[in-house]
């Protein structure tokens, strides 16, 4: 299709429009077009450089004042203007942990019972209730932990792990203190239920990828169902599990609303988990409209560079893992 | 056959099994039952604080009754507003991906980029809008919420964008071009069409997303107790409300912030519902 | 005579049409009145045929014939199915393993089976092995050594992976991974060992030394082998049933069916004309 050869043909609508002029209108459009998505593509690009460069922008001066000592510190004054990221930096990583230490089993049975055990036709609903723990905003697991869990917490499970440890050498400073019914326990359990869907939806879709003739051959050999799972379905998903468990955390980093209304809010690191303490992101919702003076907002800036470093590498981690997995074509 | 089946380390065998069974039930029965908690408690306190006065009378002031009004209102206005911004350039940045920019090393690192965005804790990217306009400008306002609910929805809407059009068959793209058609009008007549459930899908997710989000606004719409249309000022949103009001000593307040609560969710879970029809039909 | 359409009893000597008196050997499997259901759709239609102690059977026909289906009967693999069930009985040791009585995993242990892919579990080449035995015997490690190398050198792969038994069994090769299947069947001590198209996804080098393990197999199991390759059939069977949409259509000593087939389908098949 020669540019002469259409210069000589006139679109039959005889508006003297030809079709080389079409095709010319086609082309810019076209070009320009592709621009826009390219210039969207950067904008992407851009956000992230920008979120990192203003954290790091922001948190000079509290890095400035306190160097790398800001991290070990423990103490959080907004009189003395000394401040120290001890306390939320151990709260978040204590809350993670014990989200995980909940919803990794349970979220790793509820995917075994979903693909070996549920019958065909509950499948779908039981797996669409589970996602839905997922949409629920977390604000909603905010004011539920604040007015329902804590006080049940205080009032039962509290008191009976104090006792339970009671004496009991090392465990009884992890479950010590007065039952405030908030604490990082709670928070840790709150965000177990968040992150649960997370961890039950991958693994789910990873062990359903796993063969059939794989599992049938374990069967053959006389294995039963947990058999199955443990030793051939388990070994071989591990690779997406363990991404889908760093997603998981990835989110327990970040999470902030559930977290704030239940923790504490006190600036200490304490052996006991029952005991009040505070997250990064807790700390920041918190006191940053609140906060007076530039060394103040700057610490908490930094705070929030420190969380984004943390939750940027188990994120990388999580989805390394995960495109691992598609590469092997398991 | 009889002497085996009393073999104790089958016995054993067994038993783990049906252990391991049961626990399995046990699980899927916690993550149920925590759902319909949740959900029924929400339901509980927030019906009984739901009336027409919710709808039609702004937020009080401490100790008195009143409504949500210009909370509603102003939570409408920035996710609206934020859709507008975020959408556009999610879908284009999706067509690139899976358009243009299929292998090439650029998507790579934007596809990684993407992905952390999207997962990144919302409190995040409250503080870079916060030193990127709050401050600068001086003032809290609408459009600072909004933008930063747009950097949420962006990823987002890249993500589902990208899936869904990869879904297109090539040959449908191949059958354009063999008339003559040009890649960007082959894409906007073409794929996007075949691909429109799934981008709206990831539309409504986004919006699912943002309706429920507080880190974000709470520097940078801040919150407003009165009625305000002016987005260049601080915004009144419902989740920044609920953390207000749940927070608050006062019993009226409180009885509202399950109300709002209550809104948000069925807000929510009605997007996602309708999302995840919408797909539905499809397959 | 077939015996398809015979009346006579299934615990009867058979007598062939070659005069080739089968009398004097015991049946490990009696399938009777057999019939199969995906759903509602009748996929195998009233079979009866025995399977010889120590014997090789062969189940061959064209695709779609319900060899297969007939094969993953004998260990209950379709009980991982709902909606897909078996009437009539399979007798073995006296029970009806169709029966919901019948402990399924004990079955498993006594009816092995080795599939058309290699499976290798996601474990090292002598933990592969060791797993079947420990699921049954408390051995000390030393046993489950020997156990390990005995049915290695049963499935004939013993000599190249002796030096690297804790290695990945995915490390190996087609032929070697699917030798690894075998010996992880055998060390199980089966009665009956299933193969389900063992070779069609392996080179025609592993394949010979399948064909030939098979062979010397049988001294101590029974075998039944689903094959789509009317050669290795011919090569590797005692008896051979011919199967064609769902229907036993012919069964009878191997040399019989591929040299004098009774019946017309069978000689079709045989020649080529179908399937």
């Amino acid at each position: 299709m020669s540019e002469v050869a259409l210069n000589e043909t006139n679109v039959a609508a005889g508006t003297g429009v030809t079709r080389a002029s079409v095709l010319n209108r086609l082309r810019t459009t076209d070009a320009a077009f592709r621009t826009l998505t390219r210039i969207a593509v950067l904008t992407v690009l851009a956000l992230l450089s920008g979120v990192i460069l203003a954290l790091l922008i922001g948190s000079v001066p509290a890095f400035k004042a306190f160097g790398f000592g800001f991290v070990t510190t423990e103490v959080w004054n907004p009189v003395t203007e000394k401040f120290g990221a001890l306390a939320p930096v151990y709260g978040t990583l204590v809350t993670s942990f014990v989200a995980l230490v909940i919803a990794v089993p349970v979220g790793l049975m509820i995917a075994f019972f979903l693909t070996e055990l549920c019958p065909m036709w509950l499948r779908r609903p039981i797996g669409i209730s589970i996602e839905l723990l997922a949409g629920i905003p977390s604000i909603i697991y905010g004011i539920w932990g604040l007015f329902i869990f804590a006080p049940f917490v205080q009032k039962y499970i509290q008191p009976f792990l104090i006792d339970a440890f009671d004496g009991v050498p090392g465990l009884q400073d992890v479950f010590a203190g007065p039952p405030y019914g908030i604490g990082m326990l709670t928070a840790g359990f709150i965000l177990a239920i968040m992150v649960l869907p997370f961890i039950t939806s991958i693994s789910r879709d990873v062990f359903d990828a796993v063969p059939a003739v794989l599992k049938e051959a374990t069967y053959g050999l006389g294995c039963t169902t947990w058999e199955v799972f443990k030793h051939v379905i388990l070994p071989y998903t591990r690779v997406g599990v363990i991404g889908g468990v760093m997603l998981g955390l990835g989110r327990a980093l970040g999470e902030t609303m559930a977290v704030t209304f239940v923790i504490g809010n006190a600036h200490t690191v304490s052996a006991s988990i029952l005991a009040p303490g505070t997250t990064i992101s807790a700390s920041i919702a918190n006191e940053f409209t609140e906060a007076v003076g530039d060394l103040y907002t700057s610490s908490l800036i930094a705070l929030g560079l420190i969380l984004f470093v943390i939750t940027f590498i188990v994120l990388a981690i999580a989805r390394y893992m995960l495109l691992r997995l598609h590469q092997k074509g398991r | 056959m009889a002497t085996a089946r009393t073999n104790a380390l089958y016995v054993r065998r067994r038993a783990r099994n049906t252990i391991a069974k049961s626990l399995a039930y046990a699980a899927a029965a916690f993550g149920l039952g925590w759902l319909v908690l949740i959900l029924g408690v929400l339901l509980f306190h927030g019906f009984g604080g739901l009336s027409l006065s919710v709808f039609t009378q702004n937020t009080p002031p401490p100790g008195s009754e009143g409504g949500l009004l210009n909370a509603i209102v102003g939570s409408v206005a920035m996710t609206l507003l934020a859709i507008v911004i975020g959408t556009p350039i999610g879908i284009l940045a999706g067509t690139y991906l899976a358009e243009y920019g299929r292998h090439d090393k650029l998507s790579s690192v934007v596809r990684f980029i993407n992905d952390i965005l999207l997962s990144a804790p919302s409190i995040v990217v409250g503080l870079f809008i916060y030193e990127v306009m709050v401050a600068p400008m001086g003032h809290f306002s609408g459009y600072a919420g909004a933008v930063a609910l747009a950097i949420i929805v962006i990823p987002v809407v890249v993500r589902t964008t990208e899936d869904m059009l990869r879904l297109v068959p090539d040959t449908l793209r191949e059958a354009a071009a063999s008339i003559g058609l040009p890649r960007a009008h082959m894409i906007v007549r073409i794929a996007y069409r075949a691909a429109r459930a799934g981008i709206v899908t990831g539309i409504l997710l986004a919006v699912a997303r943002i309706s429920g989000e507080t880190a974000p606004l709470l520097f940078t719409a801040l919150n407003n107790q009165f009625w305000s249309l002016n987005m260049n000022a601080p915004m009144p949103s419902l989740p920044v409300v609920i953390f207000q009001f749940a927070l608050s000593p006062y019993e009226e307040w409180q009885k509202l912030a399950w109300t709002g609560a209550l809104l948000i969710t069925v807000t929510v879970l009605a997007l996602s519902i309708l999302a995840r029809s919408l797909t539905a039909r499809r397959t | 005579m077939s015996i398809a359409s015979s009346n006579v009893s299934m615990t009867a000597p058979v007598a062939s049409h070659t005069g080739v008196n089968a009398a004097g050997l015991a049946e490990k499997v009696s399938i009777h009145n057999l019939e199969f259901f995906y759903g509602d759709s009748r996929a195998l239609k009233g079979i009866n045929l025995p399977l010889y102690a120590n014997k090789t059977t062969a189940f061959i026909g064209p695709s779609g014939c319900g060899k297969s289906t007939l094969l993953r009967i004998l260990n209950r693999m379709y009980d991982l199915y709902p909606g897909q069930r078996a009437t009539g009985q399979v007798m073995f040791d006296g029970e009806n393993l169709l029966d919901a009585s019948v402990d399924i995993n004990l079955l498993r242990a006594r009816i092995g089976m080795v599939f058309q892919k290699p499976t290798p579990f996601p474990m090292s080449i002598y933990e592969n092995i060791a797993f079947g035995i420990r699921l049954y015997e408390k051995l000390p490690r030393s046993e489950v050594d020997m156990r390990v190398e005995h049915a290695l050198r049963r499935a004939a792969l013993w000599d190249e992976v002796k030096d690297k038994l804790a290695a990945s069994g995915l490390g190996l090769s087609g032929g070697q991974q699917q030798r690894l299947c075998i010996a992880r069947t055998v060390a199980v001590k089966p009665e009956v060992i299933l193969f389900d198209e063992p070779c069609s996804a392996l080179d025609p080098i592993s394949t010979a030394k399948i064909e030939e393990l098979i062979d010397e197999l049988k001294q101590d199991y029974t075998i039944v082998i689903v094959t789509h390759n009317m050669q290795q059939a011919a090569r590797v069977s005692d008896f051979t049933c011919f199967m064609y949409l769902g229907d036993l259509i012919e069964f009878d000593i191997t040399e019989k069916i591929f040299t004098a087939p009774t019946d017309k389908r069978t000689q079709a098949y045989i020649t080529g004309r179908f399937g």
